[in-house]
């Protein structure tokens, strides 16, 4: 079965991406109110909008299942909101909110699975309606009947007075009554602004024809301004086969009424957003869930794909019944991508009750509250805008000119392209290299060539930089997720913690983003479930507030992104760490010969967990061994540090870009390193007066007076050299952290940028990463190359 | 370590498994054709320090960077230099990964009945790192089928 009717399946794509934001603006919103304790009318209202956008596209996607939950919780804001219940119990509020959106996120992650069938949220829509009634029954008695009214009222508007009723029969014996009745609704479709009819399965059952013969057929009409009743009588009555046609109730019938009853407004969509037809559609799927009576312009938008074209040059022309206004435009704003909106002046003064595009500004009371409100209450929408200058007012509008404003320059892109064009620019980067130091080059005095090729190189770069900008998104969004964690771990393991956020808005590649989601998400459970102690006694004994803190904190440091967890709990206890790594024979030495720096480390080996017991969060012992090898994977390293009753930082050091580096090529033996150039300060030749040996032989080289170790990378790495002359090779000083050292190698090659390969997971147990090795890449001539970690490798010597 | 049961049981239900046979040393070695990309000579292999001594270093496989294992560093057999038969095999893993491993010389590709695959000894000595997944008789020769997951399981510190 395909998943989408044709042409949705270009939208899902679309339709996945808006709902998992909305979802997530949720659940901060939720978060917030949670730890406020309490609604605004201003969240009410966005949980509200955000809700009834998931419905509105959900039902455009044919995802009946996500539009019905969506509208399960859009009616329990809407009777909170209107009601104002005292809510006897918010935690369940809260649950049951986060239960729907989890269902929500879980279910969009299916969509894209080819086989998706719909699941069926019956459980979670029940446990919603059992709430309602509860919130019913605690609301106020006179206002329960308001809040029960939408449906009441949304039935009236099929009887709407005002209509005209007919009855029309069919000659004797003409056989297939009810194909005959769609006639003559043919007919009339296109003189009337509004029409029902009963039977109204014609079409589809030819049982109907019985009843026609028997009652007749029934048709409730109103006609399109500039049409008259009679005009609609005369057509019916012309109609083939028609013998009688009887006129039941003579509704408001002229001019005037059509008039007061239909304004028109015209909707633009933002600037290639694509598919405005489609988008129409979704407007007017909102419309209908507020206004009945909608007709739109051009009408073929969901057959034609031509139409998109007329709605970006003219506008999207939609005709609704005045009287609901108000809550028209709350359906408009809340589509996506509807960039504005203006009414249609070429009626009477009546139908502008909503002072034209500034209708929702000035008026967010009757806007926001929008959908049902207005189909509760058809007051006029007219005196509202004046009564209602709240101070909402200037949140509603500044919201609306700010999505408004920047929406226009924001567009979304699927990342796969912009990896793709990363690709691209490494590719370039590396066939750059080929051309400009091409060997058949050598020898050949080309000035014009290099002074192009300098031109080319720079261009370059200014690309990579474009794209990297690109792809660099702030770790807020990662963050964010985990006050969620945080917040369903402290309901369950019964602690009470506060996460705090330092430096969130520090910026990395969004392909790293990705990969860091679980490795935090362990980290912060692991921190609250092993970190914070298990009893607020034994804080409050340490001096500590009883109230734990967990502190996620970014920044950007030479080159790199440095994440830290830090928890103010127990901390760990090294002897409890060595004596369940001995029992698990973890150990290669014995137990004296470790570290302290060892020992915190070896949490994070394959099978170790200090916890006893194994808890729904951790405990199986592979979460920080996942954690480190998801985030080696990335290029990056993570360490720990704790200090026993102060509590324990897990340290994340990540690269920012996982991509290019500028690099000075060393050769060492056969083997050619890259180093960072970012990270080294000079390189020279070395001079006997320079070098000064320690008391064990270990040597030293003086610069300016400074000393720095020698580290001989021959040595380092077991390679053969071609020299081990140290005045024969170059020194090269290196410096990183504001630690410093000399490298000696054999010689330097040049400088160039490399694209960072990191490396395969076959390596990934033998520590290269603390060695120095951070990744490898694919020189110009086909070569590798090792791109040292002069981090790693000064801590290593 | 219940594991090699299950997939000799799968192997035995299939009705014929091809592989591609190579040698190392003395013996005739296996391995089953789901494994393989493709079979290359040997190209400049480099370096990469302080791993072990059976990962021979990184090859540029067309711009990916592909480790390469020596079959014989492995086996602990004795090593030989490479000759114009000596070819690289490099295989594919379900997760994406390529790991290139170094033979003395491919042979053919062979089509084994279900009923000339047999079980491994089940023996504390015999066989102990589990490398060879079963044994093959296939025209009066002896044929040890690797376990491609196994070659390389090791290096990646268990289950990934």
């Amino acid at each position: 079965m395909a998943k989408f009717e044709a042409g949705m399946e270009a939208m899902a794509d679309m339709y996945v991406f808006e709902t998992t934001s909305l979802l997530e603006q949720l659940d901060q919103i939720l978060m917030k109110t949670e730890n406020e304790s309490g609604f605004g009318e201003e969240e009410i209202n966005e949980i509200f909008r955000t809700m009834h956008t998931i419905k509105g596209s959900s039902a455009m996607m044919g995802l009946e299942n996500m539009s019905k939950l969506a509208h399960a919780i859009e009616d329990m804001f809407y009777i909170i909101r209107e009601n104002n219940p005292v809510i006897s119990s918010p935690e369940e509020l809260y649950d049951l909110i986060f239960a729907a959106s989890d269902l929500m996120k879980a279910e969009i992650e299916l969509i894209g699975e080819d086989e998706y069938t719909p699941t069926d949220f019956s459980d979670q829509m029940n446990k919603i309606e059992a709430f309602v009634a509860v919130l019913k029954g605690e609301s106020a008695a006179p206002e329960a009947s308001a809040a029960s009214a939408p449906q009441a009222a949304e039935a009236a508007v099929v009887e709407g007075a005002g209509d005209t009723i007919v009855k029309v029969f069919f000659e004797e014996d003409c056989k297939m009554e009810n194909l005959r009745a769609s006639l003559v609704v043919n007919r009339i479709t296109e003189l009337c602004s509004k029409l029902d009819y009963i039977p109204p399965d014609i079409e589809t059952n030819s049982d109907t024809a019985k009843t026609i013969i028997a009652n007749g057929f029934e048709i409730h009409f109103r006609p399109k301004k500039n049409k008259t009743i009679d005009e609609i009588l005369d057509t019916i009555k012309n109609t083939p086969n028609v013998s009688r046609c009887d006129l039941i109730c003579r509704g408001s019938t002229d001019d005037d009424a059509a008039d007061e009853n239909i304004s028109t407004v015209c909707v633009y969509f933002d600037d290639d957003c694509k598919m405005e037809n489609l988008r129409a559609a979704l407007v007017i799927n909102n419309i209908k869930d507020v206004c009945e009576n909608v007709t739109y312009e051009p009408a073929d938008i969901e057959e034609n794909s031509e139409s998109s074209k007329v709605i970006v040059e003219q506008g999207f022309i939609v005709h609704f019944d005045a009287d609901k206004t108000a809550a028209v435009v709350q359906a408009i704003e809340n589509t996506p991508s509807v960039k504005l909106y203006e009414f249609v002046e070429d009626h009477s003064q009546q139908a502008a009750p909503a002072a034209p595009a500034a209708a929702a500004p000035a008026a967010p009371k009757a806007a926001s509250s929008a959908a049902p409100a207005a189909a509760a209450a058809p007051k006029p929408a007219a005196p509202k805008p004046a009564a209602a200058p709240k101070p909402a007012a200037d949140n509603a509008s500044h919201a609306k000119s700010s999505t408004g404003g920047s929406k226009q320059s924001l567009i979304s892109v699927n990342l796969n392209k912009l990896d793709t064009l990363l690709d691209l620019v490494g590719e370039i980067v590396i066939t750059e290299a080929m051309v400009t130091s091409n060997p058949d080059l050598n020898g050949l005095k080309l000035d014009n060539f290099q002074k192009a090729a300098r031109q080319l190189r720079k261009l370059n770069e200014e690309l990579q930089d474009a794209v990297m900008s690109i792809r660099m998104v702030p770790l807020s969004g990662a963050f964010n997720k985990m006050t969620r964690i945080v917040r369903d771990m402290k309901v369950k393991l019964n602690k009470d913690v506060d996460l705090v956020f330092e430096g969130e808005e520090t910026e990395v590649d969004k392909s790293i983003i990705d990969q860091l989601n679980d490795p935090l998400m362990h980290m912060v459970r692991n921190s609250m479930d092993h970190g914070i102690e298990e009893n607020v006694e034994d804080r409050i004994a340490a001096g500590k507030s009883p109230k734990g803190k967990i502190t996620l904190s970014a920044s950007n440091a030479s080159g790199e992104v440095i994440i830290i967890v830090a928890d103010d709990g127990a901390g760990i206890n090294p002897e409890k760490v060595i004596a369940k790594a001995e029992r698990n024979g973890l150990l290669t030495k014995p137990v004296s010969e470790y570290s302290e720096k060892e020992i915190l480390n070896m949490i994070m080996l394959p099978g170790f967990s200090t916890n006893e017991e194994v808890t729904e969060y951790s405990g199986r012992g592979v979460g920080m061994d996942v954690v480190r090898k998801n985030i080696e994977k990335l290029g990056g390293t993570v360490s720990v540090e704790s200090k026993m009753g102060e509590g324990t930082n897990f340290i994340i050091k990540i690269p920012l870009t996982l991509s290019i580096v500028e690099g000075m090529e060393i050769s060492v033996g056969d083997s050619i390193f890259s180093i960072p150039i970012n990270s080294i300060r000079e390189s020279f030749k070395v001079k006997p007066d320079q070098i000064v040996k320690d008391t064990n032989g270990k040597e030293m080289i003086m610069i300016r007076g400074e000393c720095f170790p020698l580290i001989r990378l021959y040595e380092m790495y077991g390679i053969t050299p071609f020299t081990y002359d140290i005045f024969e090779g170059i020194i090269i000083l290196v410096e990183t952290d504001g630690k410093r050292a000399c490298l000696f190698a054999d010689k330097l090659i040049g400088e160039q940028q490399v694209v960072v390969k990191p490396f395969c997971s076959l390596f990934s147990n033998y520590n290269i990463k603390q060695r120095g090795m951070s990744g490898c890449s694919i020189l110009g001539d086909g070569s590798i190359t090792i791109i040292l970690d002069v981090n790693n490798i000064i801590s290593d010597f | 370590m219940a594991e090699p049961e299950a997939t000799v049981s799968e192997i035995t239900a299939a009705s014929n498994t091809e592989m591609l046979s190579f040698n190392v040393g003395d013996a005739i070695y296996a391995i089953e054709i789901k494994y393989i990309k493709e079979i290359i000579e040997v190209e400049q292999i480099t370096l990469v320090p302080k791993i072990p001594g059976h990962i021979k270093g990184v090859i540029n496989l067309r711009g990916k960077v592909v480790p390469v294992i020596s079959i014989r560093k492995r086996f602990e057999i004795e090593e030989i230099p490479y000759d114009s038969r000596t070819c690289i095999i490099v295989l594919e893993f379900e997760d994406g990964e390529q790991v290139g491993i170094i033979v003395d010389r491919v042979q053919e590709v062979v089509d084994v009945k279900s009923s000339d695959i047999s079980q491994t000894p089940d023996s504390k000595n015999v066989n102990a790192n589990r490398y060879i997944k079963s044994i093959v008789h296939f025209e009066n020769n002896v044929i040890l089928l690797i376990d491609g997951n196994k070659l390389i399981n090791d290096d990646r510190g268990g289950s990934l």
